[in-house]
């Protein structure tokens, strides 16, 4: 899907807020699984079911979290496999421009937004024409 | 009726933890695959060798204390403490180390990282 200069690469809508995903916000992170992932897993993480599975994302990407925009400035080895795979996504605010760990997707520090059900999750790239462009 | 075997597993590469001796019961039988795509092939080659059960996480649930170990292929944040902080045995096949909001639970005795195939051997 290719809309105002950018493609959109995944996305999902969120089916269920875990209990413990506001305490984790407070960390700077938020844990995104599949709809079918273990109940072990569904306290501590968003569950949303993905409508476009594409790939997972680069570092000059964008994460729409809700309203909430946040550029990629990091992707760790097992980001991509564990997105497309599992619904898997650990989005971090840290800041860093090397993921510390294999898992971290780095965006800005600062706040990260507590979702709702029904909101929706996405990755879009901007085309290759825009940012030659710029 | 049940005859399991002990195995033990071994940090890989650039892993952590361990040595963990794992060994199924009849009341936890099963060696839980919580990894995309089917039973990986450290789950796999665990049942093999005790006997235990491989199962799928993401196929079905199962509770906790029915689990003997879980094999994970978790990127260092949420499922490395997930299962240490329910006290039960976990494999990353990823070699990561205790961090994430969970690092607390995630100890020697409960946790070995960096996982290959070669690296679980009969006890």
């Amino acid at each position: 899907m290719t809309t105002d200069g950018s493609t959109t690469v995944y996305e999902s809508a969120v089916t269920q807020v875990g209990g413990q995903v506001a305490a984790f916000l407070d960390h700077g992170l938020l844990i995104f699984f599949g709809a079918g992932s273990p109940a072990e897993l569904h306290d501590m993480s968003v569950l949303h079911e993905a409508s476009i599975v594409d790939d997972g994302p680069r570092p000059g990407d964008t994460v729409h979290v809700g309203a909430t925009a946040l550029e990629v400035l990091a992707v760790g080895d097992v980001v991509r496999d564990n997105l497309i795979n599992l619904g898997h996504l650990d989005l971090k605010a840290d800041g860093r421009t090397d993921a510390n760990l294999p898992g971290d997707v780095c965006v800005r520090v600062g706040e990260l937004p507590l979702l709702t059900v029904g909101d929706t999750f996405r990755i879009t790239r901007p085309d290759q024409q825009a940012r030659r462009q710029t | 009726m049940s005859d399991y075997k002990s195995v033990q597993v071994n940090k890989g590469r650039g892993g952590w933890g361990g040595p963990l001796t794992i060994t199924p019961s009849t009341d936890r039988p099963l060696i839980a695959s919580i990894t995309g795509g089917g039973i990986h092939p450290v789950a796999q080659r665990i049942a093999d060798l005790t006997g235990g059960e491989a199962f799928d996480g993401f196929k079905s649930s199962a509770p906790f204390d029915k689990i003997a170990v879980a094999v994970i292929d978790c990127g260092g944040t949420a499922r490395v403490g997930v299962y240490p902080m329910k006290k039960v045995k976990t494999v990353d096949v990823h070699a990561t180390s205790p961090a994430g909001p969970l690092a607390q639970f995630i100890t020697e005795e409960l946790f070995v990282s960096g996982v290959k195939p070669e690296d679980v051997q009969e006890a």
